[in-house]
């Protein structure tokens, strides 16, 4: 009998082996920017990576992209063509993308479909939404910011006041006005996502101007880091990513998206039959964000506490972060 | 808010405006001279794309910028090469042509970027090279003569332009094929020949234009770095009237507003984002209506040659 | 064989010869087996009907098309030019029917395109200008060299021409059609110069269709009819009558207006006054009347208000100041079609800007104006079968040579794209006709035959306004002659009445009482 058991599980096992080898998982994801933005596509794509190490590799979990898809028809396409082949999970990563979603999601009933930043799932059972309190992050970059700058001038810059990129910014001028009210927060829009040269233009006119502190939406980094190259006092603060690896010496503290946790929930979610109807928002408090303070920068002790404070105060809940 | 127009504010203005123009200004002069042959060539913004990611790579490998900058000179003339076979040989429509460059040009060097870097790296550039007793004039010097080479050069540029278009054999070549091909090749001027030189010589201009960006303003890469400057850069040219001394004059406008907003933005003026990102895209277009002089257009501009045809 | 355009003295190029040149174009043979030379000092007028064939042979000579077969000699040595610049440094110069002339540079930097220059890379415009200044000193070729070229007038643009041509040292300089776009006094000057360069030692080929001219000009004749040689001769042997029948292969009689009593006014112009191109008055209240059956001769120098009368009366410009009538119905302010209604028909002086499509078929130029009406359209719909017809009829009435109703207007010779504008506008039987330069550019036989037609159109009441800048057509058309000067008209004569002398006068600005003293 025993014997049988064993057997009849053996075969069960090299049967889900066998299976998981001939249908892995599937998941397609479709980005407005490149997989190496060191922002908010890169996020999603990193998190997918580590999944997918997670799962045993590419014969367990297979994940098929399509980024820089800032064309919305394109993506919209892009989209359905994943519904249309099958696969379990269709990640539709950009604020843009919501209208596509909600038309396709009810051609695909068995398809999950994952879309954010936003809330809305549009009541369809199929769909999550999914977002980040980055007002959070910011608060806790604003405390640092506001322990470090010795111009007590800050800039910030990014291409359009919408969405995380706004909330961001709002909490980081709560946490800096929570230190010192006596500093002065400059705000620049560049208006285009991928104009770098105006970029770097706008971090250069805070410099002159005597900003030694910059933050801003993530795609603003690389401006920034073209500004600080002639000027090397200068502090970056960024989010989405942590994007310490772009300039080490520039890079104090990033507020990091982690969709793992999200990543890992939908897809036992989805194997367990369930294929959307939430809405996740990455925070503190369940680790979708995280404080990534760069090694490589001689952090002061009493900013370090500070930060660490505020972390502390927003998880729970002494601090409250007005998005 | 408080002294929004003091010294420092003019002078801060005037150097952000010099290194925004500092691109246009390459591309527009390459592009007057393609233009003044009668070659438009819009595929400026593909060529500045993929040399501006030969001149960062090869840097980046090399660790010579003065490599990266031969490379992006290299990718120019070789993507001039191909501009004008299409375009003067086989006598394609240019508009379309050029937009193939442009196409190929921006997906080529994301693909390279992806495949040969992968992420946003960044390099030393080129570095301030203040010139002697020039830079230590109070404000002027820090505001025109404390900059890299690649931007004294973007406006050196302009005046041996122009002696070149006015002054000599080669640029009265380049004007009578740009204004009367028939003309030119009557006196025995090969009208091709003149064409490929001009869109080459245009094409490598535009190769430095990308390199300006990636090894000198910028210090990096990634996709779409450009973000549709070349074709600012053909619209300058229009508005120049097809001259060097009108380009730049369009250049240091559009820089200068652009420069403007930003200082509004930083100092705290009370206009709304999107209007002050407007503001130079909205001056260029009236700028264009109301300056471009058609009587200076190169009469056979987008014209292929074809001898015999009167 | 000298390139030196700074070797002082004339340049001199050898005996030149072309053998058996035969030349094809899709559907033409332009030239077939054409034997032609030309002995240095000499003056060889090569003499043909448009189309011909002329052009393309000299188009040959001068490197701009390779031959299908034959050769090209010179000395007795066999040359290939692969391009003009072979040919100019053979010491030959042509001097195009459309001027090769670059609007936006300067007299100068034209003459010094292409050549080296003595401060390379530099233009040498200080030289340059002083070495034209030389040539136009020695050829009698007024011009400035520092003038753009768009500002100069036709006859100055051909100075240009010639001068290129001798500063880059050529020998034998082939001139086309020269004196097509001149005005008599010109003509004149041109011819002075002529000599001039024959004198210093130049070899010359001259085309031209205006036969005294040849006469006046020329040593030898070369007659070419269909791309073929009809004949070599020597000019002091033959006469007019033959060379005509050479060219056009018939005899052609001058033409000559009968005597006809003119009708009631059809064309009324009062007190008209309009702006030119440049922003100036171009029309100073301009009064004149036209009858039926009555050819009225608009003559003057180019540029004294003739266009811009024309263009008021077919509604291309709007008139300042004065009133229009056409068969007492106002039109000053009417559209074209309301002028094509009120029997108004317009032959244009640019044809192909203003009086036809270039890329449009023979027929559907026919159909520019009535495309929209019966019995050619019913509704929206176009009846094609008549409109074939139609075109068909026009073609074979006006003998207008096209390949097909569907050839694009672009391949007519000139003086069938003007036959054809002619067809148009006359089957429309109109009450006015304007006809502005309708011979400009149009050889011998179809010139005979407009001429023909719009005298027939006289005889059938049609009131005339000719303008034209050559007399000789003017004098044999007009039963009246207005002469017009900075925008007036400054008298009216008879047919008869007044000596090409006396009119010349006038159209440089002598009051007519004066002129007529004379
Ligand atoms: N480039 C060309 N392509 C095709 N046909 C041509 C071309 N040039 C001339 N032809 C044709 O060749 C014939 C001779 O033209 P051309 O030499 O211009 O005559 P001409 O100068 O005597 O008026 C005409 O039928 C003309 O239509
Ligand atoms: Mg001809």
């Amino acid at each position: 009998m025993r014997l049988r058991r064993a057997f009849i599980a053996f075969l069960l096992a090299v049967g889900l082996v066998g299976a998981a080898v001939a249908a892995p998982f599937r998941i397609a994801v479709v980005m407005p920017s490149a997989t190496t933005d060191m922002a908010f596509s890169q996020s999603m794509w990193s998190a997918l990576m580590i999944i997918q190490k997670e799962m045993g590799g590419p014969s367990a979990l297979e994940i098929k992209y399509t980024d820089n898809m800032y064309n919305v028809p394109d993506a919209a396409a892009a989209i359905r063509d994943y519904a249309s082949q099958g696969f379990d999970i269709v990640i539709a990563h950009g604020s843009q993308y919501g209208s596509s979603v909600q038309e396709i999601a009810t051609d695909f009933p068995q398809t999950t479909f994952a879309w954010g930043t936003d809330v809305n799932t549009f009541g369809l059972p199929n769909v999550y939404a999914y977002t980040a309190a980055a007002e959070q992050g910011g608060f806790v970059n604003g405390v640092l910011a506001a322990k470090l700058t010795k111009s007590r001038k800050i800039g910030v810059t990014g291409p359009v006041e919408v969405g995380d990129a706004k909330t961001y910014i709002d909490g980081f001028v709560q946490g800096v006005m929570s230190v010192n009210k006596g500093i002065t927060v400059s705000k620049t829009w560049t208006g285009s996502f991928s104009d770098v040269a105006l970029m770097t233009a706008a971090a250069k006119t805070h410099i002159a101007n005597g900003a030694d502190v910059l933050t801003g939406s993530s795609q603003s980094v690389v401006g920034s880091i073209g500004a600080a190259q002639d000027n090397g006092h200068v502090m970056w603060f960024g989010t989405q990513a942590d994007q310490a690896s772009l300039a080490p010496n520039l890079v104090v503290c990033s507020q990091v998206y982690d969709w793992t946790g999200m990543l890992r929930e939908i897809i036992a979610q989805h194997k367990a039959g369930v294929l959307g109807g939430k809405t996740y928002v990455l925070t503190l408090e369940n680790k979708g964000l995280k404080m990534a303070f760069n090694p490589s920068y001689r952090l002061p002790g009493f900013a370090k506490a500070a930060a660490e404070r505020a972390i502390k105060g927003i998880v729970d809940g002494s601090i409250k972060v007005q998005p | 808010m408080k002294g929004l127009i003091s010294l420092d504010v003019i002078s801060g203005i005037i150097h952000t405006m010099i290194g925004l123009a500092t691109p246009f200004l390459y591309a527009a002069i390459g592009e007057t001279f393609a233009q003044s042959s009668g070659v438009v060539n819009l595929g400026v913004d593909g060529i500045m794309l993929l040399s501006a990611f030969a001149a960062f790579y090869v840097s980046l490998v090399s660790g010579s910028l003065a490599l990266g900058l031969l490379a992006a000179a290299v990718v120019g003339l070789l993507m001039g090469l191909l501009m004008s076979l299409v375009s003067v040989t086989l006598k394609a429509e240019q508009g379309v042509s050029g937009i193939g460059l442009y196409m190929f040009g921006l997906g080529m060097s994301s693909l390279l970027f992806k495949v040969l870097i992968g992420t946003v790296k960044t390099i030393d550039g080129f570095k301030p090279l203040p010139i002697p007793f020039l830079s230590d004039i109070p404000v002027v010097g820090k505001m025109l003569f404390r900059t890299n080479i690649l931007v004294y050069c973007a406006f050196l540029l302009v005046p041996l332009a122009w002696w070149v278009l006015n002054k000599t054999t080669l640029g009265l070549k380049i004007k009578a094929v740009g204004q009367a091909p028939a003309a030119a090749d009557s006196l025995g001027i090969s009208v091709n020949g003149i064409r490929y030189l001009s869109v080459c010589i245009g094409s490598v201009l535009a190769g430095i234009a990308g390199a300006s960006l990636s090894i000198s303003l910028l210090n990096l890469f990634q996709d779409n770095l450009t973000a549709g400057q070349g074709f600012i850069a053909v619209a300058l040219v229009y508005f120049g009237g097809w001259s060097p001394v009108g380009v730049l004059g369009g250049a240091l406008l559009f820089s200068i507003v652009n420069s403007f907003q930003l200082w509004m933005q930083v100092l705290g003026a009370k206009i709304p984002s999107n209007i002050a990102v407007m503001l130079p895209y909205l001056l260029t277009i009236v700028a264009l209506t109301i300056s471009v002089n058609r009587a200076r257009q190169p009469a056979a501009l987008n014209k292929p040659f074809e001898r015999g045809e009167s | 064989m000298s390139a030196n355009a700074r070797s002082d003295g004339a340049a001199r190029t050898g005996r030149v010869e072309m053998r058996n040149i035969v030349k094809c174009f899709p559907g033409v043979r332009a030239n077939s087996q054409v034997c032609f030379d030309i002995d240095p000092g000499e003056v060889h007028a090569l003499l043909g009907e448009n189309g011909a064939g002329k052009s393309t042979l000299m188009r040959q000579l001068y490197g701009m098309y390779q031959p299908d077969e034959g050769e090209i000699l010179i000395d007795g040595r066999r040359l290939v030019f692969r391009s003009p610049a072979d040919a100019i440094r053979a010491g030959i110069g042509m001097i195009h029917q459309h001027f090769m002339l670059v609007p936006t540079l300067t007299v100068a930097q034209n003459v010094a395109l292409g050549q080296p220059s003595a401060r390379a890379p530099l233009v040498d415009i200080k030289g340059v200008t002083e070495r034209i200044e030389t040539l136009a000193q020695e050829y009698g070729l007024k011009v400035d060299p520092r003038a753009y070229v768009w500002q100069l007038s036709v006859g100055e643009q051909q100075r240009v021409e010639i001068l290129k041509a001798l500063y880059r040292g050529a020998g034998l300089i082939i001139l086309d059609e020269p004196t097509a776009v001149l005005t008599p006094q010109e003509v004149k000057d041109l011819f002075e110069t002529l000599r001039r360069m024959v004198a210093e030692g130049h070899s010359l080929i001259f085309i031209s269709h205006k036969l005294y001219e040849v006469m006046a000009i020329s040593d030898r004749v070369t007659v070419l009819r269909d791309g073929k040689v009809i004949g070599t001769k020597l000019t002091r042997e033959v006469t007019r009558d033959e060379l005509v029948k050479m060219m056009v292969g018939r005899e052609v009689k001058e033409v000559e207006a009968r005597p006809l009593t003119p009708g009631p006014v059809r064309l009324r112009i009062r007190g008209l006054s309009a702006m030119g191109d440049r922003g100036t008055e171009a029309l100073k209240d301009i009064d004149l009347d036209i009858r039926s059956g009555e050819i009225v001769g608009l003559a003057g120098v180019s540029g004294n208000g003739q266009r811009e009368l024309a263009e008021c009366l077919a509604g291309m410009r709007r008139p300042l100041a004065g009133t229009i009538s056409a068969g007492g119905r106002d039109i000053g302010a009417a559209s074209l079609n309301e002028r094509v209604d009120a029997g108004m028909a317009y032959i244009p002086e640019e044809r192909m800007r203003d009086g036809a499509i270039r890329e449009f078929s023979v027929q559907e130029n026919v159909f520019l104006h009535d495309r929209t009406k019966a019995p050619f359209a019913r509704g929206i719909f176009l009846n094609f079968a008549k409109m074939r017809s139609h075109a068909a009829a026009l073609v074979r009435d006006f003998s207008v040579k096209t390949a097909s109703l569907d050839t694009p207007i672009k391949n007519l010779s000139g003086g069938n794209i003007q036959k054809l504008i002619m067809a148009r506008e006359l089957s429309r039987k109109p009450m006015v006709l304007v006809a502005a330069q309708p011979t400009r550019g149009v050889d011998i036989g179809a010139t005979d035959y407009i001429h023909q037609r719009l005298l027939e159109q006289r005889e059938s009441g049609t009131a005339i306004l000719l303008v034209s800048e050559d007399l000789d057509e003017i004098r044999a058309l007009s039963d009246r002659i207005a002469v017009m000067y900075e925008g007036r008209i400054i008298g009216i004569v008879e047919r008869g009445e007044a000596s090409v002398e006396q009119i010349g006068l006038m159209m440089a600005g002598v009051a007519m009482s004066d002129a007529m003293k004379g």
